[in-house]
């Protein structure tokens, strides 16, 4: 079900999808938010490779949300130096330990839940 | 110069589209005015928002209707 707060709005979702497993979670948080219709999932990485359109995308969004697995925050980085605005949720900030949980169906679905709450209430 | 205006055909990219070619006829320059309206070639100039406008091949502008006067500040070099 799509949520309320995207209805006209673009919101665009950016994982780090990074090659720890708190990277896979933000990899799968982020296409669980585009299937149930928070927003679209696009390519963090393309921003990082300074790709025109996914750049200028950013910049027309009305929301960009970050979804980074660690603290050490590469999507938090990249709309830093691009300086474009974005909001961020970081996955060991959801009792997901780095290197150590196992990211499981559950685990995928409690954090996906409580990322598209804070999005649909604008945190 | 090509001039690409990405969008599906609604109203805001027919807008811009009109705002790109004013600005041409005003500047009196050499430019191709294309409209790119199949979604697999905007996805694959990563164009997430649309209207979106790009000069040879570099997107400049995504989920904006440019003015005409904000068109030729970019035609001439400018942002």
């Amino acid at each position: 079900m799509p949520c309320a707060c995207s209805n006209g709005n673009t919101t665009l979702v950016y994982a780090c999808s990074g090659a720890a497993n708190t990277g896979y979670l933000a990899d799968q948080v982020a296409r669980a938010l585009a299937k149930e219709g928070t927003g679209k999932m696009t390519c963090l990485a393309a921003l990082g490779a300074n790709v025109s359109g996914y750049i200028e995308s950013a910049r027309g969004a009305d929301r960009n949300v970050v979804i980074d697995g660690c603290a050490v925050g590469c999507g938090k980085r990249i709309f830093e130096a691009l300086t474009i605005p974005f909001e961020r949720h970081v996955m060991t900030e959801y009792n997901v330990e780095k290197g150590k949980t196992a990211i499981t169906g559950d685990i995928i679905m409690d954090v996906t839940s409580k990322v598209k709450e804070s999005i649909c209430n604008g945190k | 110069m090509k001039i690409q205006i990405l969008g599906t055909g609604c109203p805001k990219c027919k807008q811009l589209e009109a705002n790109a070619r004013a600005a041409v006829a005003e500047l009196g320059i050499e430019a191709a005015v294309e409209k790119v309206i199949e979604i697999d070639r905007i996805m694959d100039m990563g164009v997430m928002v649309t209207p979106a406008l790009a000069l040879d091949g570099t997107v400049k502008s995504a989920g904006k209707i440019l003015t005409k006067d904000q068109i030729i500040t970019m035609l001439k070099g400018g942002n």
